[in-house]
């Protein structure tokens, strides 16, 4: 049967915000990345990370920065989630298995490739290591995994089927060109960010990330407008103005090109209320306008086009 | 915690070994046929396992250039195929852009998959970054058109049990007001199949492919890998209702849980993936004793059935030896990322047809797989609420459940 469009009246699009309870952020060189394997800066097992990325390594070691910053120590994880969003992973390992391959046929491949340098396996080791058995999962893996991680914890959070999620992101900047052996320049620098989520309250005056969706039923044309990629260095960036910014309602606000956006703050503004609906408009270009009942805040940079009064700052 | 939004599924695409449409799939595993034979798309004489389930040809949708579809990666072809057919069964292909339609997709090795595709046919891609400026869910985000959210997701086996759950939760929330869910794998690659061959994980029965994949079997020795994917199309019942949509079932219930044990052995402790099953069965209202068929995980390894048997004994107590349990990988193969996905359309399979799918090659169970086993041929059942466990590399426990409506 033909469907109509007589939809029933939808749920308003409902905003969901998480707080940040904790952040670390790691940056290193291809060539530091031997010693933090061996310590990342927790406690593991000898030879934990022996055949793990090294987007792992650096994801691990920033969760255990964000433990140590957050004051975390003590804090017990098992019924926490883990989403991790690595950028590109496994690149120099897949040239070295083509490689192998090539010259030594079937034998030469690594049983470590598969459970190592899936999607997943960021998550999975940080599951091991933090001896978290809420849900583990692997999230984006490409241009955009930010976002898509975000898109993700935000709404598992707000389920309210965990306490708390840590949000892994990692990536290489840049790229690195690998060479057939597996290596890359021991300049090549890679990065993490690992946040500590945890549902919204009203007296969270640290970082707040707020996710706010396309409206519903309006009519959409996709993707007119090309979207920055919010990358984890952007992340950084974006992660440090809000944090240092004297302002109290500082803002950073990024497209998600799909008609919503996510919001960088930080948290007790009286006037947005953690998970709430919202009114808003919706350029027909498909880039979202910021809800005209929200008030305006003084907005540190954004990404949406410059018409929103936003800066131009994060485009490329 | 129970969802406040009743969610159903109103489109089905699928590709597997045992057919892309659904009558056919239904028909082959109520059939007990087996999709397992010697992998001939490439030489895999030297590989320690030799055969899989594997699809001969993906299907072109009408709406694509037939010569263009044959130069995609299977991947792109499969997701492709489950999409557009899960929004033609859907009745929503033709109105896709007059809302918001999204897509949680598990795909769990995208960038490997595509980087051995290149390489194997000479190609550099791995050598060249700024040839991966899109991924393939935002590709087909562009290609289809829809306008909602596009996520990858991956927990191995598992991912596609994760790809519903977070399709109902944005439904809940008002981000969409349809999402296309579900997982895709196109995995039986020279590469993929030496590094799970390498592993020791995968059947070596290669002269008699038909028949290893023998799930709580005692003569079995690993898993046999397939391909494919199932995709389906999630919108609010309320508005199903509205639209006269045809419901295949309700998303009722999921769980999910880490074992934190091992990338690849899953723990001896069945607590972690028992509470994936109590959470799901929690979220659906549902008592053990209420559920009418369970589609097993069970790949045909020898630690990871009887793994899953003491969680099922667990959950199940008195009723073990009532509530029907099969594993269909014995006809697919295991499907690796799609496994859940594709699982979970056997379910809504048994409902419609109300039968309950055959474990094959379930000559002689193991003991220690005490079940209530429906062995070889298909069983006639009532089918109102059926569960899908899908436990995945990494440690990652999932069950979903579905009822009928």
């Amino acid at each position: 049967m033909k469907p109509t469009l007589e939809m029933a009246a939808p749920p308003g699009a409902c905003a969901v915000s998480v707080d940040v309870a904790a952040c670390g952020t790691v940056r290193v060189t291809a060539d530091m990345l031997p010693a933090l394997r061996q310590q990342p800066g927790g406690s593991l097992p000898a030879a934990f990370l022996k055949h793990t990325d090294d987007q792992t390594v650096a994801g691990l070691a920033a969760v255990y920065q964000a433990i140590q910053r957050g004051g975390l120590t003590d804090t017990s994880f098992t019924h926490w989630g883990v989403l991790a969003a690595p950028r590109f992973l496994g690149r120099s390992a897949t040239a070295s298995a083509l490689h192998r391959f090539a010259a030594e046929g079937a034998w030469g491949i690594s049983p470590h490739l598969i459970p190592h340098r899936s999607l997943h396996a960021i998550s999975g080791t940080v599951s091991q290591a933090l001896h978290i058995h809420g849900p583990n999962l692997g999230v984006g893996g490409g241009p955009n995994s930010v976002t898509e991680v975000l898109l993700a914890a935000t709404a598992l959070l707000d389920g309210g089927q965990v306490p708390g999620l840590w949000v892994v992101m990692t990536a290489w900047d840049p790229e690195p060109i690998p060479t057939p052996q597996g290596r890359v320049a021991p300049d090549s620098q890679c990065g993490a960010v690992a946040l500590a989520v945890v549902p919204s309250r009203c007296d969270w005056h640290g970082l707040r990330i707020r996710l706010s969706p396309p409206l519903p039923l309006q009519p959409i044309t996709p993707l007119e407008v090309p979207v920055t990629e919010l990358t984890i260095f952007g992340l950084q960036q974006i992660l440090a103005a809000v944090l240092e910014n004297d302002t109290p309602s500082a803002t950073v606000i990024w497209s998600l090109g799909s008609g919503g956006w996510i919001e960088f703050r930080r948290g007790g503004d009286a006037d947005a209320p953690a998970n709430s609906q919202r009114n808003g408009s919706v350029a027909r270009n498909g880039s979202p306008h910021p809800p005209s009942s929200v008030p305006v805040r003084p907005r540190i940079s954004s990404n949406l086009p410059e018409s929103n009064g936003a800066g131009a700052e994060n485009q490329r | 915690m129970s969802h406040r939004t009743a969610v159903w599924i109103t489109g089905v695409g699928a590709a597997t070994p045992l057919g892309h449409t659904y009558d056919t799939i239904a028909d082959n595993l109520l059939a007990g046929r087996s999709g397992v034979r010697a992998v001939t798309r490439f030489d895999a004489s030297e590989h320690p396992s030799q055969i899989a389930g594997q699809i001969e040809q993906v299907p072109c949708p009408p709406e694509w250039d037939a010569a263009e579809f044959s130069q995609l990666i299977r991947l792109e072809q499969l997701t492709l195929w489950c999409c557009i057919t899960a929004l033609r069964d859907s009745g929503w292909w033709e109105r896709r852009r007059e809302v918001r339609i999204g897509l949680a997709l598990g795909v769990g090795a995208e960038w490997l998959i595509t980087w051995e595709a290149d390489g194997l046919q000479g190609g550099r891609r791995v050598y060249e970054p700024t040839s991966d400026s899109e991924s393939l869910v935002h590709r087909v985000q562009r290609q289809l058109p829809i306008s909602g959210p596009v996520i990858s997701v991956s927990a191995a086996c598992a991912s596609g049990n994760y790809a519903l759950a977070q399709a109902r939760r944005w439904l809940e929330l008002g981000w969409v007001d349809v999402c296309l869910a579900g997982a895709c794998d196109g995995s039986v690659t020279p590469v993929a199949l030496a590094g799970f061959g390498n592993l020791r994980a995968l059947s070596r029965r290669n002269a008699d492919p038909c028949h290893a994949s023998r799930p709580f079997d005692k003569g079995r020795d690993g898993f046999v890998m397939g391909e494919g994917g199932s995709v389906f199309v999630l919108e609010r019942a309320d508005d199903a209702r509205r639209r006269s949509a045809r419901a295949y079932a309700q998303v009722a219930g999921c769980g999910a849980s880490s074992d934190a044990h091992n990338m690849v052995i899953p723990s001896n402790d069945p607590e972690p993936a028992t509470a994936a099953m109590r959470q799901a069965l929690a979220d659906a209202g549902i008592e053990p004793s209420a559920i009418d068929y369970i589609n097993a995980h069970a790949t045909s390894t020898p630690v990871g059935d009887a793994a899953e048997a003491r969680v099922l004994q667990a959950i199940l107590g008195a009723a073990v030896h009532k509530v029907p349990v099969s594993s269909t990988k014995s006809m697919t193969g295991h499907l690796l990322t799609a496994a859940a996905a594709v699982e979970a359309l056997t379910c809504l399979i048994a409902m419609e047809r109300r039968a309950v799918p055959p474990t094959i090659n379930l000559d002689d169970p193991d003991p220690e797989c005490d079940l209530c086993h429906v062995p070889n041929q298909a069983r006639a059942q009532d089918v109102r609420v059926a569960v899908s466990n899908s436990f995945g590399f990494g440690g990652s426990n999932t069950c979903l459940v579905l009822q009928a409506v």
